[in-house]
């Protein structure tokens, strides 16, 4: 079993776990969305700390970046009734271009954890309103987002506490905010859920305003986790905060996004994190932390052992190419690979893991790597290519390619594949209207698009 | 689980080449034996009604005055119920399987269906019911169970942001999840159909590579070469299809046609899973008319016109559609005019061997357990007569335990 001590520890670079292009990518992939060859030849140069330090605390926004956002985001331009795609496309843009690429990630884990979806919401204000407590808080106070959620307008309408009323308390918000949200099935029972579900009375929307109505609030005593008293919903949240449990379902959740999803965590190794979490009055920041710059983190067993999700697997493609495709059809590609920000398919969020991947959402995958890596695709312009960012970075094409998406760990076998095509490439007859630039182009193209199918490109 | 080496070997020698996967490959068994009465192989049509369906005002006790009572709101007029028995009736909308039930005697219904100590957590219950066991750590499904015990083509036919239901985990081979044959094909950036052919080789050959036992990159080899060996012939299957009878325009009569196209194309898929989400009526379900009437039409007309378009094709009495929910709702309504979280409900089972009827009573209106109707019939039994008197496969095996099977199919 993993020694706790030592997994928690901070990594040291040693002769046989050096820091190398492989821990920078791991690292990019994991605390944002990929990396840029610029950003794997300054990591490594720059040795671990340095690129630890910059990737956790990030950098401040440009001006540009946050005016721009901001007005996309603007009752004028993202009105209550705009389209799913268009909320979807908002965040996409921004975890492409954030000078903080860990906040957004962690507001990526926040969202599949109080997974609310417009679906049902149908407005996009609110959803907007939610997605800013999450970033807000992200690597913030969980507690504070915790009670805040209670009153966040897309979550009442989400799970029906604006309907919840003192003669016909709804059970709706009670019950997931103690299973998915705090504390993880067996730790409450239906008669804490009943009784809580009194406490989430009145709280109601109001000209599209979440406010409280003391005439629908149920303000008896209730009993819950066997203690009595006049609980509002905010007292809930903060009963929940104090059970033992709470910690450890947050912790246990974040290591499957940040660590590893192919093992179940002990608790030896569990209990240590959830205990300084509780400790620190769950402070996220501070976790995220000690979890990316752990010994753990950087092993071989936390290694390519996720499955990508469909926003870490487009985003690592346009970062890597350097390119800047259009957010909108690009976030409409993703609903095909099944997922779609701001609708996760139901309140417990996608399952992630192997389940994001079966023949359609595969099928998918490489065709949509194939349309941003081509030019006969026009959907997301020519501004991803792989033949420019060849020519900028002057190298051998399959290296390259593979250097940027893989830092070079693949099969040899598969290696021998591609320069195998090229060498067939030659041979082909090609229309005789393209220049001997559009055939070099042609083959860039086609090895980029052949390398993102590679199973390891499947992996983070 | 079965190894890329066994694949590659069983599909070989079935004369496929080297690349068709078992799911394909087994349909070569299944058509072998086509020819003699009686062999071909029976089919299973899942329903999963996502969000816990009201099953009260599904299959409704319409003589019962505690009904109207519990129900001031949402209980449906006597006048209005599709009558099936002297006491017992469909819901308005479900005009389509009530006259399965009465013209063509293809439908059973059981009352009553639940298991032990309900759980009201939607994801708890429809573990349990995927799982079929209410062990505390559920990890693989019944079906994929029943896959493996007994190996063929099976297909979760999805929207696209659906994931793999829990039901088919476990299964020898993954179960694909399609929307549309017609997205089923690999594409890519060809000069000729040289360059074609030279990177869809790279594609599938890159994707056979033997790992150092990372479980998860062994995972996704394996799901891309089942993904590329099936593609080709699964586009080519859906053009020639033509429905005997018209479809709603549905997101479920559509699974369900999809279904149809591969039924008909005879791949020897015996296994189908569809869900229809939309369920979860915390507020403003409807009576007569409304939300959830929309979904009980969308239910009845869609399973109606799937039955009435394979009996067109000759396969009627090849299919059974189950349909199942993760639990009921609460036998009060609320004050938001729906119905809570509640425990037991009713299945239906459709096809040309059902025994058609009704099984078992209806539950209590007044005996009730936390405000819930209480089941009578174990879901695991209705399991159970699928699984030894439908798919021919050891029941007791699959779900871990003896569960006398519920009698819904006729005797033969």
């Amino acid at each position: 079993m993993t020694d706790p001590k030592w997994a928690w520890a901070p990594y040291e670079p040693t002769d046989a776990n050096p820091w190398d292009r492989r821990k920078v990518g791991h690292l990019y992939r994991r605390a944002g969305f990929g990396a840029t060859t610029a950003e794997l030849d300054t990591g490594v140069k720059d040795g671990h700390l340095k690129t630890l330090t910059r990737v956790i605390d990030g950098h401040a926004e440009s001006d540009d970046f946050s005016s721009t956002s901001a007005f996309m985001a603007s009752e004028r331009s993202m009105p209550s009734g705009a389209p799913q795609e268009r909320l979807s496309a908002w965040w996409l843009d921004r975890m492409l271009k954030t000078a903080h690429p860990l906040r957004e990630k962690l507001t990526l884990f926040w969202h599949n954890h109080f997974a609310t979806s417009n679906a049902k919401v149908k407005n996009a204000r609110f959803m907007l309103d939610q997605y800013h407590l999450m970033q807000r808080h992200a690597l913030g106070s969980f507690s504070e987002m915790l009670i805040a959620m209670g009153t966040d307008s897309a979550m009442l309408v989400w799970l029906d506490t604006n309907k919840s009323t003192k003669l016909a308390p709804n059970e709706n918000y009670a019950r997931e905010l103690m299973e998915l949200f705090s504390l993880g099935i067996g730790n409450y029972t239906e008669a804490d859920i009943r009784e809580a579900a009194k406490a989430f009375t009145g709280y109601e929307l109001s000209y599209g305003k979440s406010t409280f109505s003391y005439r629908q609030h149920d303000g008896s005593e209730k009993k819950v986790f066997g203690k009595s008293g006049k609980f509002k919903g905010d007292d809930i949240a903060k009963l929940c905060l104090e059970q033992p449990a709470c910690p450890r379902f947050i912790v246990r959740k974040l290591y499957r996004f940040l660590i590893s999803e192919s093992d179940t965590p002990p608790a030896e190794l569990i209990d240590p994190l959830a205990e300084e979490y509780r400790k620190s009055g769950f402070d996220t920041g501070k976790l995220v932390s000690v979890m990316l710059r752990s010994n753990l983190f950087f092993a071989k067993e936390s290694y390519r052992a996720k499955i990508k999700s469909p926003v870490e697997f487009v985003t690592g493609i346009v970062r890597g190419l350097e390119g800047t495709a259009g957010a909108l059809p690009l976030a409409e590609s993703l609903e095909g690979l099944g997922q779609v920000l701001f609708a996760p398919p139901s309140v417990k969020g996608w399952d992630g893991g192997p389940a994001w991947l079966n023949a359609q959402t595969l099928l998918g995958r490489n065709n949509l790597a194939l349309a941003l890596t081509s030019t006969e695709d026009t959907r997301f312009g020519s501004r991803c290519d792989p033949a420019a960012v060849l020519a900028k970075h002057n190298g051998e094409i399959v290296d390259f390619l593979l250097d940027v998406f893989l830092q070079s760990d693949v099969q040899p076998a598969a290696r021998d594949r591609l320069h195998d095509y090229l060498k067939t490439a030659m041979h082909v007859k090609y229309p005789a209207y393209w220049s001997v630039g559009d055939v070099s182009n042609h083959r860039v193209r086609a090895v980029a698009h052949l390398v993102l199918t590679l199973p390891e490109f499947q992996l983070n | 689980m079965s190894t890329r080496r066994d694949f590659l070997k069983d599909s070989s020698l079935l004369g496929f080449g080297a690349t068709i996967p078992t799911f394909l490959g087994q349909s070569a068994l299944a058509a072998r034996t086509a020819d003699k009465p009686g062999a071909k192989d029976t089919i299973l049509v899942v329903v999963q009604l996502t969000g816990g369906n009201d099953g009260l005002n599904t299959v409704i006790p319409f003589t019962n005055a505690d009904y109207y009572k519990l129900r001031p709101t949402l209980a449906i007029a006597k006048d209005k119920v599709k009558k099936l028995t002297d006491d017992i009736a469909f819901h308005p909308a479900m005009a389509e399987l009530a006259k399965l039930y009465t013209e063509e005697s293809a439908v059973c219904v059981v009352q009553g269906v639940g298991y032990p100590n309900p759980d009201q957590s939607h994801f708890r219950s429809m573990d349990i019911w995927h799982a079929g066991s209410t062990a505390a750590n559920l990890t693989d499904g019944w079906l994929g169970r029943t896959l493996k015990a007994k190996p063929s083509p099976a297909f979760h036919l999805a929207a696209s942001n659906e994931t793999s239901p829990l039901a088919l985990a476990g299964a020898p081979v993954r179960v694909p999840s399609v929307a549309s044959l017609d997205d089923f094909k690999l594409k890519t950036s060809a000069a000729s159909g040289a360059d074609g052919a030279a990177q869809k080789g790279v594609i599938t050959g890159v994707a056979d590579t033997s790992s150092g036992g990372n479980g998860l990159l062994d995972f996704v080899s394996r799901t891309q070469m089942n993904t590329y060996a099936s593609s080709e012939k699964l586009a080519a299957l859906g053009k020639s299809y033509k429905p005997k009878v018209p479809y709603p325009n549905t997101a479920l009569a559509n699974k369900l046609k999809l279904a149809a196209q591969l039924i008909d194309g005879g791949i020897g898929a015996r296994i189908f899973y569809v869900a229809l989400d939309g369920f979860d009526t915390h507020s403003g379900q409807g009576g007569a008319t409304g939300a959830h009437a929309d979904l009980l039409q969308q239910v009845s007309d869609g399973i109606s016109a799937f039955y009435r378009d394979l009996a067109g094709h000759g396969h009627k009495d090849r299919l059974c559609v189950m349909t199942f929910s993760e639990f009921g709702r609460r036998a009060k309504e609320n004050g938001s005019k729906g119905t809570d979280h509640g425990s037991g409900a009713p299945m239906m089972l459709v096809g040309g061997n059902v025994k058609a009827g009704i099984v078992g009573e209806h539950p209590s209106l007044t005996k009730l357990e936390d405000g819930n109707l209480v089941h009578a019939t174990d879901f695991r039994r209705v399991y159970s007569a699928v699984l030894e008197q439908w798919l021919g496969v050891d029941a007791k095996a699959v779900l871990g335990g003896e569960f006398k099977p519920v009698e819904v199919f006729a005797k033969k």
